[in-house]
C-alpha cells in the first residue's frame, strides 16, 4: 500500500497538519446540530481526510462500512426520461458522489439524490443523529443550473440531510450556496508542515533521511502534502538509501508540459504550432484535465519569459481559461492560447532583436 | 580558373536566355527592378571589376559551343536553344550586362584569390554562394546538372547548399530558388513557395483576346503572381491553360527552372519559354493596338526564331473555326440555323438543339454504338428465333434483355435512348417518374385501361395486342424506363416488377438511372447490360456550345465556353440554359462574363465537407459572397468547423502579402484560433441550451472568419504528407480520450473499492499514477523475477487492481517521444506476472465488478450492487483483514494514547511487511474455500461468450460473496 494511504489519519484527533480545524470540527459535531459544510482549498491540503475523519467522528466506525455502487438514475424531465449512471460510495449514514461526472446533466442528479435521501429518513431512533450526510465532491465543477437547484433543496430538506461540499476553489461556487454553508478553508500545508509529516513517515518506515532531503521534496511539491508524500515514496522506490542530492523526478505529465513550453519558446511558426497541437492532444488523451495543462503551461512559460511580457501573457492565459470553461472542446482554447503566445512572443522578439 | 569562369558564364547566359520569348523591345520593368534590388542587397560588399563583366559577356558563346559535345545527347533541342541564346544576347545586351555587373561582384574576388591560393576553404564556400546567384536557367536542367557534376569533381563540395543560399541572395526569385537549386524536383509537388515578389507588380490589362489561340502551361513559382492568378490572367485574355506540355502548347510560363517534367518535355518539343514579365509585356503590348490584336500578335510571334509552333497554331485555330462553322451548317438539320433568336424564343435551347441524330450527341460515342448494336441485335436474339432460339440464347448468354444506362444528369442519356431507337425504327414508349410504376395488379384482365404498370405488363408480354392498336404501324417498340433509381415509396415493388417484366419481355427495355451503384438497383443490374455514360470533356462540350452559339448569333470565344463547360460539370443542359440566359442581356460574351455569371450560379452539387473547406480556404476563397460562404460552411455544420480547425494552420494567407519573418501570419493564426475558440463557445450554447438561432454566428466564428483570414495556398509541414485537408482530428482524439477516461474511471473505482484511499479521478491521474506505475513496473525491471512478480501481484491486490488496470496505467503514462514504461521488462517476466496473477485469481476476491460499460459491449445490468465492502468484524478476517485489523487497533491505540504512540508503533511497523505476507497467504486460502461454494453456480450462469467473461464471472462471485457477508 502506498504511504499516502497508509499514513492517512483516520480520526480528527490524529490529524497533524490542520490541527486547529480538526479540533473545531470536533467541537462542532459534539454539539448536536451540524450545519452544511463547504470545504475548499488547493489539492493535497487534506480536505478529504478531514471529511472522512469528521464522518467517523459523527457516526462512529459505521461510517467506514462503505459500499461502492454504480447507481442508475431514471429521471423524468418533461417529455423524456434521462438515464444516468453514477458511482456512489455510501454507508448507512452517508453518501458520497461526484455529480460533475454526469456532465451537463448534473442538475438532475442533484435534485434526484437529495429527494431520495429525504424520502428515507434514517431509522436510527436511538441514535442522536437523525440525518444523513451527502458528500458532494468537486462542487466547483457543477454547472450553474445544478448549483441553483442545489440551493433550494439544501433548505427544503435540511431536516433530514446535511451536505458536505468539497471543492478546490470557492469562487466557482455560487454565493447563494456559500452563504448557506459553513465555509471551511483548508489551506495548503506550509513546507515546514510537510517536512514534519515526511519525517514522521520516514521515522515510521525506518528510513535514513539525509539532511535537507525532505525539505527539497517539500519545496518541489507545490505545497501539496499528497504530492510530497507520493514523490517521497517515488524516491524511495527509485533509490534507497537516499543520497543528499538525489534527483526528485517530476511527474510524467509535468515533464511533458514543460517540454511543450520549451518547444514554444524555441520557435514560433505555424509548423511548431501544429507540433504543439499534437502534443497537447497527447496530454488530453492521457486524461490530464485541460485546465491543469493550461495552468502548468503558463507557469512553465513564465519561467522562461521576459518580465515585460509576463503580465500580458498571464492575462491571455486567464482569458482563454475562462473561455475554455464556457466551451467544450478544450484543445481549441489551449491552442488559441499557444497561438496567441507565439504571436506576442514573436513580435516581441523581432521588436527587440530585429 | 577557366573552368569556374565558364561555369559562371553559362549560368548568366542562361539567366538571360530564360526569357527568350520576350518581345524584342527591352522589357519595361525587369531591368529597372532587378538591379535595384541586387544593388540593395549586394551593396555591402561591392568590389567591382568591370573588366570581368565585359569579358564574361564576350566569352559566353564560344564557351558554350565548347561545352556542347558534353551534352551531345540532346543535340537537337540544344541547337534551337542556342539560336535563342545568341539572338538574345545580341538583342538586349543591356540587361545582361547589368546582371553581370551585379552578380559578378561576389565572385570576382574569390576568383582572383583562388588563382593565387587555391586552398582556402572559407572563401570557397563563399564562392559557392556567389555561384548560386546566377539566375537559374529556365531551360535546361539536365545540362546544368551535368555541369554541376563536372564541377563537383573539380570544385567545392558545398555546392547544393550554396546554391540555395545564393538564390535567396540574388533577390530575384528569392524563395523558390533555393529549392530549385536542389535538383530533385519532387519536393516541389508538395510545397510551392510564395511568389517572391507577390503583389509587387502591376498586372497589366490588355485587349480582351490578345492571347486567343495560345496555349500556356504554367510551371513552378512565378515571380509575382500566384499560379491561380496567372491562370486567371491568361484566361481573361483569351488564352488557354493546360496542365501538361504537349505539342499544342505555345508557351511554358516559368520564372525558374525547377527541372520538372514540364520543362523537360517542353525542351523536347521545343516549346517557347516565357517569364512572367514576358507575359505581362505580351498583354501590355496589345492594349493600345486594339485593331486585330490577334494578327499583330501572330506577326510578332512569327518573327521569332523557333516559334513555328506558335505560328501554326492560330492558323489551325482559324481553320478549326471555319470547320466548325461549316460543320454547323452541315450538321444542323437546317431548320434552326436560319432562325434568329427572336423567333426561337418559344423553345428553350435545350429543346431546340436537342440532338436529332446520334452523331450530334456530345461524347460517349462508343456507348451509343454499343447501344445501337444491342438494339439492332435484340430482335434476332430474342424474337425471331422463337422456340429454337433457346439454344442460340445459351450460346450468347452474355446478351441481356435490357440495358441500363447510367450517368450524371444532363449528359444525354434519355436523348441517346430515344435517338437510337428512332434510328432503328423502334417506337419508343417512355415511362418516367411521373407515372406510377408500382407493381402491376394481379388482375391483368383490366388490361391497359388500368394503371401504367399494368399497361407495361401488357405491353411487354403481349405481342398480339401491341400489334393491333395504335402502334400497329410501328411493328417494333421499345420501352424506355426513365429514372429507375427514382422508383420510391409510391412505386412499391417497382424494381422487382421491372425485373419480372424484363424476364418475360418481348420488347427491348432501356432503363435509365443516375446512380448505377444505388442500393435499389442492385438486383436490377444483374438483368441488364450496364452502359455507363461519362461526362463529355470540356473541349467536346465547348465545340458543341460554339455551334449553338453561332447558330443563335451569339459571339463567344472558345475559352469562355470551355470555362462554362468546366463549371457546369459536364451538364450540357445546364450549360445551354446558362448560355440562353446570358444571351438575353448581351450578344457578345467574354470569359469574364461567364466567370462572373457562374460564380453566382454554379451548379449545385453535393458538397462534401472537404470540398467546402477547400473552397472556403482556396485561393479564390476571398471572392466568395457571404451567403455562399454560409452555404458552404453550413453544408455540414458539424464537420466543416472541425476540418477547418484541423487545417487552418496549414494555409499561407494570401491576404497578408509579403511577410518577411512570419509575424503577420502568426498574428493571423492567433486571431483565427481565438475565433475558432469563440465558435466552440457558441456551439455549446447551441447544443446545451438549444439556441439554434445562433447557428449562423457559430459558423461565422468557426468557419467563415478563419477562412476569410487564412485563405490562400496550403502548405505541408511534414515531408511526404499529402497536400490535402486532413480530416478533423478532434473526433478521434476525443473518442480516445473518452475511452481512456472510462478506463481510468475503472481503475479509480477499483482503488476506491479497495478502501485504501478515497480520492477522485483527477488526483488519481495527476498524482497517483506516476507512483503506481513505478510500483508496478520498477520491481519487474530491477528485482529477480520471482520476487518481483510476487511483489507486484501483492501491490495489485492491495489496490484490487487487475491486469487490465495494469495495462490501463501503463497506457495512460505513455507519452509520445518518451520511453515506454514497459521498456526493459523482459517478456518472460511479463509472462510470469500474468501467470502469477492468474494463479492468484481463484483466491482473489474481486471486489469490484466491471461497472464501467465500455462501448461495443452490452450494458451491464442495472441496479446491481457491484461491490460492498464491510471492513467490520466479519469482513476483516476474509479480506486483507489482518493488516487492517492491526491498523485499526493501532489507531485505537493512537487515539487513546497519542503521546507515546510513536514509540510504541515503530516496532509494529517493522514487523508489518512480513506479517502481511503471511497473513495474505493464509487469507487467500481461506477465501478460496469460502468462495468455492458460492462461485460455482454463479460462474455457470455467466455466459462464456461475453467479452470480458472472467470479469463478469468474478462479478457474479463478488455479488454473492457480498451478500453472504
Amino acid at each position: 500500500m502506498l504511504w499516502v494511504d497508509k499514513y492517512r489519519p483516520r480520526t480528527l484527533d490524529k490529524i497533524i497538519v490542520h490541527e486547529e480545524i480538526a479540533q473545531n470540527l470536533k467541537k462542532l459535531v459534539s454539539e448536536q446540530d451540524c450545519p452544511h459544510l463547504l470545504f475548499y482549498g488547493p489539492p493535497g491540503s487534506g480536505k478529504k481526510t478531514l471529511i472522512m475523519a469528521l464522518l467517523k467522528q459523527m457516526f462512529g466506525p459505521g461510517a467506514e462500512k462503505v459500499k461502492l455502487e454504480n447507481k442508475p438514475w431514471k429521471i423524468d424531465a418533461g417529455s423524456r426520461t434521462i438515464e444516468l449512471e453514477l458511482t456512489t460510495l455510501s454507508s448507512t449514514h452517508h453518501i458520497e458522489l461526484n455529480p460533475s461526472d454526469a456532465g451537463f446533466q448534473d442538475r438532475y442528479i442533484i435534485q434526484e439524490i437529495i429527494k431520495d435521501m429525504a424520502k428515507i429518513r434514517p431509522l436510527d431512533a436511538k441514535g442522536k443523529r437523525s440525518f444523513k450526510v451527502l458528500v458532494l465532491n468537486q462542487v466547483d465543477k457543477l454547472s450553474k443550473e445544478a448549483q441553483h437547484s442545489l440551493r433550494r433543496t439544501m433548505e427544503k430538506y435540511s431536516a433530514s440531510c446535511r451536505l458536505i461540499l468539497c471543492c478546490n476553489s470557492s469562487s466557482r461556487v455560487t454565493e447563494a450556496i456559500r452563504s448557506r454553508c459553513l465555509n471551511m478553508r483548508v489551506s495548503a500545508p506550509t513546507p515546514e508542515q510537510i517536512v514534519k509529516v515526511l519525517e514522521f513517515i520516514g521515522k515510521k518506515e525506518n528510513l535514513q533521511l539525509p539532511p535537507g532531503f525532505t525539505a527539497r521534496i517539500a519545496a518541489q511539491s507545490n505545497r501539496s502534502l499528497r504530492r510530497a508524500i507520493l514523490s517521497f515514496e517515488t524516491c524511495r522506490v527509485q533509490q534507497y538509501p537516499f543520497t543528499a542530492n538525489q534527483a526528485i523526478s517530476p511527474l510524467d505529465w509535468e515533464q511533458y508540459v514543460s517540454e511543450i513550453a520549451s518547444d514554444i519558446m524555441k520557435e514560433q511558426s505555424p509548423k511548431r504550432l501544429f507540433l504543439v497541437r499534437g502534443k497537447l492532444y497527447e496530454l488530453l488523451v492521457n486524461c490530464i484535465p485541460p485546465e491543469i495543462i493550461l495552468k502548468k503551461l503558463l507557469s512553465e512559460l513564465l519561467k522562461k519569459l521576459d518580465s515585460e511580457l509576463k503580465h500580458e501573457v498571464c492575462h491571455w492565459a486567464a482569458y482563454y481559461e475562462h473561455k475554455m470553461r464556457q466551451g467544450q472542446k478544450a484543445i481549441f482554447h489551449i491552442e488559441a492560447f499557444v497561438a496567441k503566445f507565439m504571436s506576442i512572443y514573436k513580435s516581441f522578439l523581432i521588436a527587440t532583436f530585429g | 580558373m577557366s573552368d569556374i569562369r565558364k561555369w559562371f558564364m553559362k549560368q548568366h547566359d542562361k539567366g538571360n536566355a530564360s526569357a527568350p520569348a520576350k518581345p524584342s523591345a527591352p522589357p519595361p520593368e525587369k531591368p529597372a527592378e532587378k538591379p535595384a534590388q541586387a544593388v540593395q542587397e549586394n551593396s555591402g560588399r561591392r568590389k567591382t571589376s568591370k573588366y570581368f563583366a565585359k569579358a564574361a559577356a564576350a566569352d559566353t558563346s564560344p564557351k558554350e559551343k565548347v561545352k556542347d559535345p558534353t551534352a551531345n545527347k540532346r543535340a537537337t533541342a540544344r541547337k534551337t536553344r542556342e539560336v535563342f541564346l545568341d539572338d538574345d544576347d545580341d538583342v538586349k545586351p543591356s540587361p545582361a550586362k547589368k546582371l553581370h555587373k551585379d552578380e559578378d561582384d561576389d565572385f570576382v574576388l574569390p576568383n582572383k584569390t583562388k588563382k593565387s591560393t587555391p586552398a582556402k576553404p572559407a572563401k570557397k564556400l563563399k564562392n559557392a554562394v556567389g555561384l548560386g546567384v546566377a539566375k537559374h536557367p529556365a531551360d535546361d536542367e539536365d545540362e546544368s546538372e551535368k555541369e554541376e557534376l563536372d564541377h563537383k569533381v573539380v570544385e567545392t563540395p558545398v555546392k547544393v547548399g550554396g546554391r540555395g543560399k545564393g538564390g535567396r541572395e540574388s533577390g530575384v526569385t528569392a524563395g523558390g530558388r533555393g529549392r530549385g537549386g536542389g535538383r530533385g524536383g519532387f519536393m516541389n509537388f508538395s510545397e510551392r513557395k510564395d511568389p517572391p515578389h507577390k503583389g509587387e507588380k502591376e498586372v497589366p490589362e490588355g485587349a480582351p483576346d490578345c492571347l486567343a489561340g495560345l496555349t500556356f502551361v504554367i510551371s513552378g513559382t512565378l515571380d509575382s503572381l500566384e499560379r491561380e492568378e496567372a491562370e486567371d490572367l491568361i484566361k481573361r485574355h483569351g488564352g488557354r491553360v493546360t496542365g501538361s506540355v504537349s505539342k499544342k502548347t505555345n508557351y511554358l510560363l516559368a520564372d525558374e527552372d525547377v527541372g520538372g517534367n514540364k520543362s523537360k518535355k517542353a525542351k523536347e518539343l521545343g516549346t517557347t519559354f516565357l517569364t512572367e514579365d514576358g507575359l505581362f509585356d505580351m498583354i501590355r503590348k496589345t492594349m493600345p493596338v486594339k485593331v486585330s490584336p490577334q494578327k499583330d500578335l501572330k506577326k510578332k510571334i512569327g518573327g521569332k526564331a523557333g516559334s513555328s509552333q506558335v505560328k501554326s497554331s492560330p492558323q489551325k485555330h482559324d481553320t478549326k473555326d471555319n470547320q466548325s462553322s461549316s460543320l454547323i451548317k452541315k450538321s444542323s438539320v437546317g431548320s434552326f440555323d436560319k432562325r434568329k433568336s427572336g423567333d426561337g424564343n418559344s423553345l428553350t435551347w435545350t429543346e431546340k438543339y436537342r440532338p436529332k441524330v446520334p452523331n450530334d450527341i456530345v461524347g460517349n460515342q462508343s456507348i451509343i454504338k454499343q447501344l445501337h448494336d444491342w438494339l439492332a441485335r435484340w430482335n434476332e436474339q430474342f424474337l425471331q428465333t422463337g422456340q429454337k432460339g433457346k439454344g442460340k440464347k445459351q450460346n450468347d448468354s452474355g446478351f441481356k434483355k435490357a440495358v441500363l444506362l447510367s450517368g450524371s444528369p444532363g449528359i444525354g442519356k434519355s436523348t441517346t435512348a430515344k435517338l437510337v431507337s428512332q434510328m432503328l425504327g423502334f417506337k419508343t414508349i417512355e415511362v418516367n417518374a411521373s407515372d406510377s410504376r408500382g407493381k402491376a395488379d394481379g388482375k391483368i384482365l383490366k388490361g391497359i385501361g388500368g394503371s401504367t404498370s399494368n399497361c407495361i405488363k401488357e405491353l411487354v408480354n403481349n405481342e398480339a395486342l401491341s400489334y393491333t392498336k395504335d402502334w400497329s404501324k410501328h411493328p417494333k417498340s421499345v420501352l424506355i424506363m426513365d429514372e429507375v433509381d427514382g422508383m420510391s415509396a409510391g412505386d412499391r415493388g417497382g424494381v422487382a416488377d421491372l425485373i419480372a417484366s424484363i424476364k418475360i419481355s418481348k420488347i427491348p427495355i432501356i432503363c435509365i438511372c443516375n446512380d448505377r451503384y444505388s442500393q435499389k438497383l442492385k438486383s436490377l443490374i444483374n438483368y441488364c447490360l450496364p452502359l455507363n455514360f461519362r461526362k463529355p470533356t470540356k473541349q467536346q462540350m465547348a465545340k458543341r456550345l460554339m455551334q449553338i452559339a453561332s447558330a443563335e448569333g451569339l459571339q463567344v470565344n472558345e475559352i469562355a465556353l470551355e470555362e462554362l463547360a468546366d463549371r457546369v460539370n459536364g451538364d450540357i443542359r445546364m450549360a445551354l440554359n446558362q448560355l440562353q440566359y446570358m444571351s438575353f442581356s448581351q450578344s457578345i460574351l467574354e470569359y469574364d462574363d461567364i466567370k462572373r455569371r457562374l460564380l453566382t450560379s454554379a451548379k449545385d452539387e453535393d458538397i462534401s465537407p472537404f470540398t467546402a473547406v477547400d473552397k472556403l480556404f482556396g485561393f479564390n476563397g476571398g471572392k466568395l459572397r457571404m451567403d455562399e460562404r454560409i452555404d458552404l460552411s453550413m453544408s455540414d455544420p458539424d464537420l466543416v468547423p472541425l476540418i477547418v480547425q484541423e487545417n487552418y494552420i496549414n494555409y499561407r494567407p494570401a491576404s497578408i502579402g509579403k511577410d518577411e519573418n512570419g509575424v503577420k501570419r502568426m498574428n493571423l493564426l492567433a486571431r483565427v484560433a481565438e475565433s475558432i475558440a469563440d465558435g466552440d463557445i457558441v456551439n455549446v450554447q447551441i447544443r446545451r441550451y438549444r439556441q439554434w438561432q445562433l447557428s449562423q454566428a457559430s459558423t461565422f466564428a468557426s468557419c467563415i472568419l478563419p477562412a476569410a483570414l487564412m485563405h490562400g495556398n496550403r502548405e505541408v509541414f511534414e515531408p511526404g504528407e499529402r497536400n490535402y485537408n486532413r480530416f478533423g482530428g478532434w473526433l478521434g482524439k476525443n473518442s480516445t480520450a473518452g475511452k481512456n477516461l472510462r478506463l481510468l474511471e475503472d481503475v479509480h473505482v477499483h482503488v476506491l473499492a479497495s478502501q485504501e484511499s478515497n480520492l477522485d479521478r483527477e488526483t488519481l491521474r495527476l498524482d497517483y499514477l506516476p507512483l503506481l506505475l513505478k510500483q508496478l513496473t520498477d520491481p519487474l525491471r530491477v528485482l529477480p523475477k520471482d520476487v518481483a512478480v510476487q511483489k507486484v501481484v501483492e501491490f495489485m491486490d492491495a489496490y484490487s487492481l487487475s491486469q487490465e488496470h495494469f495495462d490501463t496505467i501503463v497506457e495512460l503514462a505513455k507519452f509520445q517521444g518518451h520511453p515506454n514504461p514497459m521498456d526493459g521488462i523482459q517478456a518472460t517476466v511479463k509472462a510470469a506476472l500474468t501467470k502469477a496473477y492468474k494463479q492468484g485469481s481463484s483466491s482473489r476476491h474481486v471486489r469490484v465488478a466491471d461497472m464501467i460499460t465500455l462501448p461495443g459491449q452490452k450494458k451491464a445490468p442495472k441496479k446491481r450492487i457491484a461491490a460492498m465492502l464491510e471492513p467490520d468484524e466479519n469482513g476483516l478476517p476474509e479480506e486483507n483483514g489482518d493488516s487492517l485489523l492491526e491498523r485499526e487497533e493501532e489507531e485505537e491505540e493512537d487515539s487513546s494514547e497519542k503521546k507515546d504512540a510513536d514509540d510504541e508503533i515503530d516496532p509494529d511497523h517493522n514487523q508489518k511487511p512480513q506479517l502481511d505476507l503471511r497473513s495474505d497467504k493464509s487469507k487467500g486460502i481461506q477465501v478460496e474455500l469460502d468462495l468455492k461454494i458460492n462461485d460455482k453456480p454463479n460462474t455457470k450462469k455467466t455466459p462464456a461468450s461475453k467479452p470480458r467473461g472472467s470479469a463478469s464471472a468474478g462479478k457474479g462471485g463478488s455479488n454473492s460473496g457480498k451478500r453472504r457477508r
